[in-house]
């Protein structure tokens, strides 16, 4: 049937027999219902006149072939011959698109899809928690598996985000709430007050020079470097504007200093700004809000954060990277002296079910890998040796990468997890089991020990998803609709996903991820209208006095799973309100029919599947 | 002059209310509903121990709110069912004042928070004969307990007095009303009966105050309440949602929590 010839044949009868409904007794909806309802609107029909009865997967193919069988198809053509003679003529639903997008988040997964969208030249409004854009990439010292220098290929990007007609860039900021629905969203953004007046700010420093508040552990350098209360990030930050941290800044605190002022060439300092809150249409929505790392205070068997000289693979990039507090010379933090013997851990708190992380942080292997083999390029006459329970290098030049670090860099890797790490007279020493010695026990002294502690979602990860309406997996990773065909994609239409606010992610897929996103973005940005599928709630409207036989008790409101129940006011010719009904929003309606079966008063119906169609069908079984 | 007749005048003088919907001296010994709307006829007003009638079912007719704001003697079952209303958006707050009786006092309750209080401190009372048959059917299988409702509902004849008198029963169009399709057959045979109740119990679910309004109702002394309160118990033991005690509860079966029990889900 679904061939040209049968095709036709459909079209042909619809012509010379004129007919009002046709029902194909064959396969699955699913499959099929489009062939045959773009063969029956060629042929003039409405589509929605047109049914199937699947015959395929309800009888055919779950009965065995007997006389029963043969009953239960004609019972289930005769059902549908029943609905068919009710249906109504539909017409797709067309909604405006705002063509402008939301990107939360400037990691490089956010820098990446923002200038992308911007570049197909649509509008860009770009939110960024932090004062300045660049995310984890902006941490890192270079960048496997081709070394890369990371500041050197990510902040020409970030000054093109900043420098682009097509983005507005708000950083420190955050999104409060998002309402409405694909092409049609409201975002509402609150702008932290920076207490600066970014115009006027020319971003010289003399403030932050002038601040004497400056032993401040600095986010930046993990933890490692210190910042004063008035503080840029970090010298390439974008925007390049300083931004008072007023839980830190003595005048905010204690109600005295303002030395930042008097230093300010500008006059740009505002104590007195208040937060901003902006309501912002847009038609679409990248999520990009990145990841962290667990810190060292996670892991009681490695002294819970209180050696100095344990430290997180996010530190050890400070360490290695020429903008970090050691200007890039490996000196471990306790004295300052070049270590010379370094331990990695792999695998520090990922795969691991005791810790309730039981992924994969997948980007472990490698920075491990570089990290030792920076440490080698660094400190020729160190020692690095790397902990690991198996090598996952899957990936372009990823595991010559890691035979570079082993073969030419000489880096030790031992296959075994360590137990322990703890002093001894002053020392720190390593202790874990090399499993591929049978289970020999071996015990390291290391001048320093870098854990590759687990990539985790970040903290808020589930409030931001709660505000967006986008699910979220047992790990608080944002979820995509479907993990293979639909991977940038959430189950709410019109939020996509980029960068490892997703899972773990490195950055070329990041990026990867990124263009994807904003490519589907830009097309649902082709067109300025959206067309949908009729198939809708809607409630009934009557005559007078009554208007509709909705009674406006809202319990379809809280049973949509898309909120997509408003409430509409029915008014007199004098603006009195004479009743209050529920409406649908075809825009965010999905047809799922739950309201439907909450009506008591039976008001509201499913558009294609009405009340009166799925009663004809049941009661034509037992006629 | 009663306490109730002197508040009841008082709010009409003052403005705070323009109709008194009360208990009035009837027919034949009996009590019937009565809308004073001028100072001189608060008179009409009594309050006493054949007042069990819940007044609020007027409070969601559109001609009763086309007579402006309405303060309604109460009793608690009322309270609840006027929390329900206001829960369903049915009854706005600020259109109403209430006189709540009970047997020695008036009470004025003019805002949410009142009302709420109202009903904490006045808690659901089931009169004996009600407790008694309730209790024996929890005591009997289910054959019988199909049997003691055949028996029960062979008397209903559809007059649906027990729908007029709940004042949660408020569509705009009843179900069993219906016509295309056609949900609940219309005879009063044992089936039509029995899908209307059916029908009508699990409307209910969550929703009934148990004020017991429409067993009084009931010309033919079905107990009929009985189920509405069921249906509406065992949604408070899944979900623990009381009707008539919050009004920005949300509706029981349609709102999700958290930590929802399911223990339904097999
Ligand atoms: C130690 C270490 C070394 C690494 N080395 C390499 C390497 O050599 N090569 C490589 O390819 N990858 C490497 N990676 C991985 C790389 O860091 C990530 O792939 C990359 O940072 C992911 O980018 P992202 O934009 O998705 O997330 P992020 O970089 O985390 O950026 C997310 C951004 O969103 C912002 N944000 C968060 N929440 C909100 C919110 N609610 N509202 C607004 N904004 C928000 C954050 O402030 C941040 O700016 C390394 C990772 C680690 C930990
Ligand atoms: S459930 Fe039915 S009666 Fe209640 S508001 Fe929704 S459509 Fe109206
Ligand atoms: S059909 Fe589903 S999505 Fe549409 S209004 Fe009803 S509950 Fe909401
Ligand atoms: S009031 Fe009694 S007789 Fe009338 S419909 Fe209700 S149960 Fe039946
Ligand atoms: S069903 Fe419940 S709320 Fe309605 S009248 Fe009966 S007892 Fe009262």
């Amino acid at each position: 049937m679904c061939s040209d010839p049968g095709q036709n044949m459909i079209k042909s009868a619809i012509k010379e027999k004129n007919l009002t409904g046709v029902v194909v007794a064959a396969c699955s909806p699913r499959m099929h219902e489009p062939t045959f309802r773009r063969a029956c609107a060629e042929a003039g029909l409405n589509p929605f006149l047109c049914e199937m009865a699947n015959l395929r997967e309800q009888c055919s193919w779950v009965h065995p072939r007997t006389d029963a069988t043969t009953e239960k198809a004609i019972d289930i053509v005769s059902m549908l011959v029943a609905k068919v003679k009710r249906n109504a003529p539909l017409f797709p639903i067309k909604v405006p698109v705002t063509r402008t997008a939301l990107v939360i988040g400037g990691g490089i997964a956010g820098i990446q899809s923002a200038l992308d969208i911007a570049n197909a030249g649509r509008q860009v409004v770009l939110v960024e928690r932090e004062p300045s854009i660049g995310g984890h990439m902006s941490q890192l010292s270079e960048t496997f598996p081709t070394l890369d220098c990371s500041q050197c290929i990510l902040t020409p990007r970030m000054v093109e985000v900043a420098q682009h007609p097509n983005i507005t860039l708000h950083t420190y900021a955050e999104v409060e709430s998002l309402s409405g629905f694909i092409g049609n969203f409201t975002a509402r953004i609150r702008k932290k007050a920076r207490s600066i007046d970014e115009r006027s700010c020319t971003g010289c420093g003399e403030c932050v020079t002038a601040c004497p508040i400056k032993k401040i552990p600095s986010e930046f350098n993990a933890g490692l470097g210190l910042r004063s209360a008035i503080y840029v990030p970090f010298p390439q930050a974008v925007p390049n504007k300083p931004v008072i941290d007023r839980g830190r800044c003595t005048y905010f605190q204690k109600g005295k200093c303002r030395f930042c002022e008097t230093k300010c060439p500008a006059k740009a300092i505002r104590f007195d700004q208040q937060d901003e809150i902006l309501d912002i249409a847009v038609g679409a929505v990248v999520v990009s809000t990145g990841f962290t790392v667990v810190e060292t205070s996670f892991f009681p068997e490695y002294g819970y954060g209180l050696y100095k000289d344990v430290i997180t693979g996010l530190q050890f990039e400070r360490l290695l990277s020429a903008s970090g507090p050691t200007l890039g010379e490996v000196r471990r933090p306790s004295d300052g002296k070049t270590p010379k013997n370094v331990v990695f851990l792999a695998c520090a708190g990922s795969r691991d079910p005791a810790k309730g992380i039981e992924y994969c942080s997948k980007i472990c292997c490698m920075y491990t890998a570089k990290h030792a083999m920076l440490y080698r390029h660094k400190v020729p006459d160190g020692d690095a040796t790397v902990f690991y329970m198996d090598i996952r290098a899957a990936g372009k030049g990823y595991d010559e990468f890691v035979r570079r670090a082993i073969e030419d860099d000489e880096v030790r890797y031992i296959r075994g997890r360590v137990s322990r790490v703890f002093e001894r007279q002053g020392k720190l020493v390593v202790k874990g089991a090399d499993t591929l010695l049978g289970g020999q026990q071996v015990e390291i002294e290391a001048d320093l020990v870098v854990l590759a502690s687990a990539a985790v979602a970040n903290p808020g990860a589930e409030e931001l998803a709660q505000r967006l309406h986008v699910s979220y997996d047992g790990h608080s990773f944002f979820s995509e609709a479907h993990p293979k065909l639909r991977p940038v994609e959430t189950n709410s239409a019109g939020i996509f996903l980029a960068g490892a606010c997703q899972a773990p992610k490195d950055i070329p897929e990041s990026v990867g991820q990124a263009s994807a996103a904003a490519s589907k973005v830009v097309g649902l940005f082709s067109c300025e209208e959206l067309t949908r599928e009729p198939v809708i709630a809607v409630v009934n409207r009557t005559a007078p006095p009554a208007y509709s036989t909705c009674a406006g008790c809202f319990m379809c409101r809280s049973a949509c799973p898309f909120n997509a129940i408003e409430s509409e006011e029915i008014k007199g010719r004098d603006g009195q309100i004479l009743k209050t009904l529920a409406r649908v929003n075809p825009g965010l309606c999905q047809g799922c029919g739950t309201c439907v079966a909450f009506c008591r008063s039976k008001a509201i119906d499913l558009q294609g599947f009405t009340h009166e169609q799925m009663y004809a069908q049941v009661m034509d079984l037992f006629a | 002059m009663s306490a109730l007749q002197v508040q009841a005048g008082e709010l009409l003088a003052s403005g705070k209310a323009e109709v008194v919907i009360g208990y009035g001296e009837g027919t034949r010994g009996r009590v019937r509903p009565v809308f004073v709307r001028t100072r001189a006829d608060v008179s009409l007003l009594v309050f006493d121990g054949r007042c069990t009638a819940n007044l609020t079912v007027y409070l969601a007719k559109p001609e009763v709110g086309r007579m402006g704001k309405a303060a309604i003697v109460a009793t608690p079952g009322a309270v609840r069912s006027l929390i329900q209303l206001i829960a369903e958006h049915q009854v706005d707050p600020g259109e109403v004042v209430v006189l709540a009786a009970d047997d020695d006092a008036v009470t004025l309750l003019t805002d949410p928070a009142a009302l709420e209080a109202y009903a904490a401190a006045h808690p659901v009372t089931i009169p004996p004969e009600a407790k008694a048959v309730t209790e024996s059917l929890a005591r009997m299988s289910a054959q019988e307990r199909r049997a003691f409702w055949d028996a029960e509902l062979s008397r209903c004849f559809k007059c649906y007095a027990c729908r007029s008198a709940c004042a949660l029963c408020y569509c705009t169009r009843c179900i069993t009303d219906m016509n295309q399709p056609q949900w609940v057959c219309v005879a009063p045979h044992a089936l039509g009966v029995m899908e209307w109740h059916l029908n009508r119990a699990m409307h209910m679910a969550g929703r009934c105050v148990q004020c017991g309004s429409c067993t009084s109702a009931c010309p033919a002394g079905i107990p009929i309440g009985l189920l509405a309160m069921e249906a509406s118990r065992s949604v408070e033991k899944e979900f623990g949602a009381q009707a008539g005690l919050r009004c920005d509860a949300p509706p029981a079966l349609s709102s999700f929590a958290a930590d929802d029990r399911e223990s339904f889900i097999l």
